[in-house]
């Protein structure tokens, strides 16, 4: 397993998803000057899974943050493939925890972005049922989010963003505040899905097995300000084990970087 | 059982009032305060002349219906006026100097100012019904600026607390519903208000105890002739204390209403805020 530098080089124009360029975001603070991120750069193929895997504070979430327009880069650009409509392209983000809408039941909390869209009530209902069943989230739908358990609201933020069909989704250690049975749980769960979407997936997570299992690459984040320290390929079969030999030696390489970055510090 | 039951620890206190009253009043002894019988019995009889000034329902009709019409001016100016301060920096630039002065001043104070503004017009003048004027209406009895101070007693509470909901909307949430595809009039009515609701019925609960306690002080002023806080002073005048106490008894269980009643309403939403993590 070396290092693959050929991953960030020219693909087709139209096969990619999502292409980064020279990213960097600096926090202007009384203090001074905080390089929070970057300049990176990288890109991701049409419905690829790109990890990006780091400790806590090195950017992750300023990166993530920063491609959803949440926050405005300094310097850099950010290219996402257009809706196959020839529309704007459609953005779904999964926070941490608690984002969805507590005073909405998690029916009303996956219609609201149907109801942005002014699609009308038929369809919505359809199209949010259909999401339910696919989450296993049915006997749910007139719950509230805090008779849900940590797992479930996650599973609920989730479908709310698939439910738009996004064609890029940005995840925010979406499972990072489960147990470890819950979170694997989950991962299972989204792989399956992504499998039948060709939506583009960033996912940001400071858990290595997480990525080895999720990702098609994964980007390793150094500390402030971040930058790319390693790039990889995750070239497993499906389904993937994570009990299997090759599985792990990816997870004790990738061990072997993140631990470097530490003693680093 | 269960509802009302979950109030009867609170009763202890005052059942005991009751019994050192009846101690010290009770038993047929002539004393300058009346015994609980005779206010029970003057509550028992809510709809008998006393004094003429009509009966304890009348008086009391008389000052819900002034609360209440001063309460909705307050809740449909304010909460407008909160949810435009709370949403626009400018809004609050330019209002909350004014908001901040006239808050402190007691509706009292601005009374006789008020008389003065108003004239003492009723709405039955104002609506040219003059034919009611010898007649028991309650348009009679709706004086323009018992209504205003109402209005200025009730207003500020839920100004602040409609900001305060406002501007307490967590910042996720509102970067979740940019995310989702809303613009500002979609968040706005479908993720700030709601959110701003817990807050904004605490302002109203605020309002309404506020109001309640202006129109009381308001009607105990020279110059009115109906309400209960009317009959409070005139009963004490004629030295009917029995009268009096039965009032004081009526205001603060209305009072206790008003508050609890909002709180039901408000309920459904200060919960599910409360139990969100």
């Amino acid at each position: 397993m070396v290092k693959n530098p050929s991953f960030s080089e020219a693909k087709k124009d139209d096969m990619t998803g999502l292409k980064v360029t020279n990213l960097c975001k600096i926090y202007r603070e009384s203090t001074g000057e905080v390089n929070a991120l970057g300049p990176v750069s990288f890109e991701v193929e049409a419905g690829g899974v790109l990890c990006f895997l780091g400790p806590t504070g090195c950017g992750k979430t300023t990166l993530l943050r920063s491609i959803a327009g949440l926050e405005k880069p300094d310097t850099g650009e950010v290219r996402i493939q257009s809706h196959p409509d020839g529309g704007e392209p459609v953005i779904g983000y999964v926070f941490q925890q608690g984002a969805l809408f507590p005073w909405m039941s998690i029916f009303a909390n996956l219609e609201f972005p149907l109801k942005v869209k002014s699609i009308d009530k038929d369809t919505r209902r359809e199209k949010v049922e259909s999401m339910l069943e696919m989450m296993r989230l049915s006997s749910f739908a007139s719950s509230f989010p805090h008779q849900l358990s940590g797992g479930m609201q996650q599973r609920a933020a989730l479908a709310r963003s698939l439910v738009m069909e996004p064609d890029l989704l940005l995840m925010d250690e979406p499972f990072s505040s489960l147990d470890t049975r819950t979170s694997q749980e989950l991962q299972e769960n989204l792989r399956e899905l992504l499998k039948k979407a060709s939506t583009t997936v960033l996912f940001v997570t400071h858990n290595i097995e997480e990525a080895v299992y999720l990702a098609g690459k994964v980007i390793v984040l150094g500390h402030r300000p971040g930058r790319i320290v390693r790039r990889e390929t995750i070239d497993l079969p499906d389904p993937r084990s994570r009990l299997s030999d090759s599985f792990t030696e990816y997870l004790v390489s990738l061990r072997k970087t993140f631990e470097s970055l530490v003693s680093d510090q | 059982m269960g509802r009302i039951g979950k109030y009867l620890p609170g009763l202890a206190i005052p059942c005991l009032l009751i019994v050192w009253w009846f101690a010290v009043t009770g038993g047929g002894r002539d004393t300058l305060l009346p015994s609980p019988e005779e206010v029970i019995s003057v509550l028992f009889h809510p709809f008998q002349d006393l004094i003429s000034t009509g009966s304890l329902a009348w008086s009391t009709l008389v000052s819900l219906v002034r609360v209440a019409m001063g309460f909705s001016l307050a809740a449909l100016i304010g909460i407008p006026v909160g949810l435009l301060m709370g949403a626009s920096r400018s809004a609050r630039r330019f209002l909350s100097l004014m908001v901040e002065m006239a808050r402190p001043l007691s509706a009292i104070a601005l009374l006789p100012l008020s008389i003065i503004i108003f004239k003492a017009k009723t709405f039955s003048q104002l609506f040219g019904l003059q034919y009611l004027r010898y007649q028991k209406n309650l348009l009679n009895e709706m004086q323009l600026g018992m209504i205003f101070i109402l209005f200025w007693g009730g207003v500020f509470p839920i100004i602040l607390g409609t900001i305060q909901g406002v501007r307490s909307v967590r910042k996720m949430h509102l970067e979740a519903a940019g995310i989702l595809g809303a613009n500002r009039l979609f968040t706005f009515r479908h993720v700030i208000i709601p959110s701003a609701l817990p807050d904004i019925f605490h302002g109203l609960k605020l309002g309404i105890g506020r109001c309640w306690m202006v129109i009381i002080a308001a009607e105990m002023l020279p110059g009115t002739n109906s309400g209960i806080g009317y009959l409070i002073r005139y009963s004490y005048q004629l030295s009917r204390y029995d009268i009096m106490l039965a009032s004081i008894v009526i205001i603060a269980f209305i009072g206790a209403l008003f508050s609890k009643g909002l709180e039901s309403l408000g309920e459904k939403s200060l919960v599910l805020r409360s139990k969100e993590r």
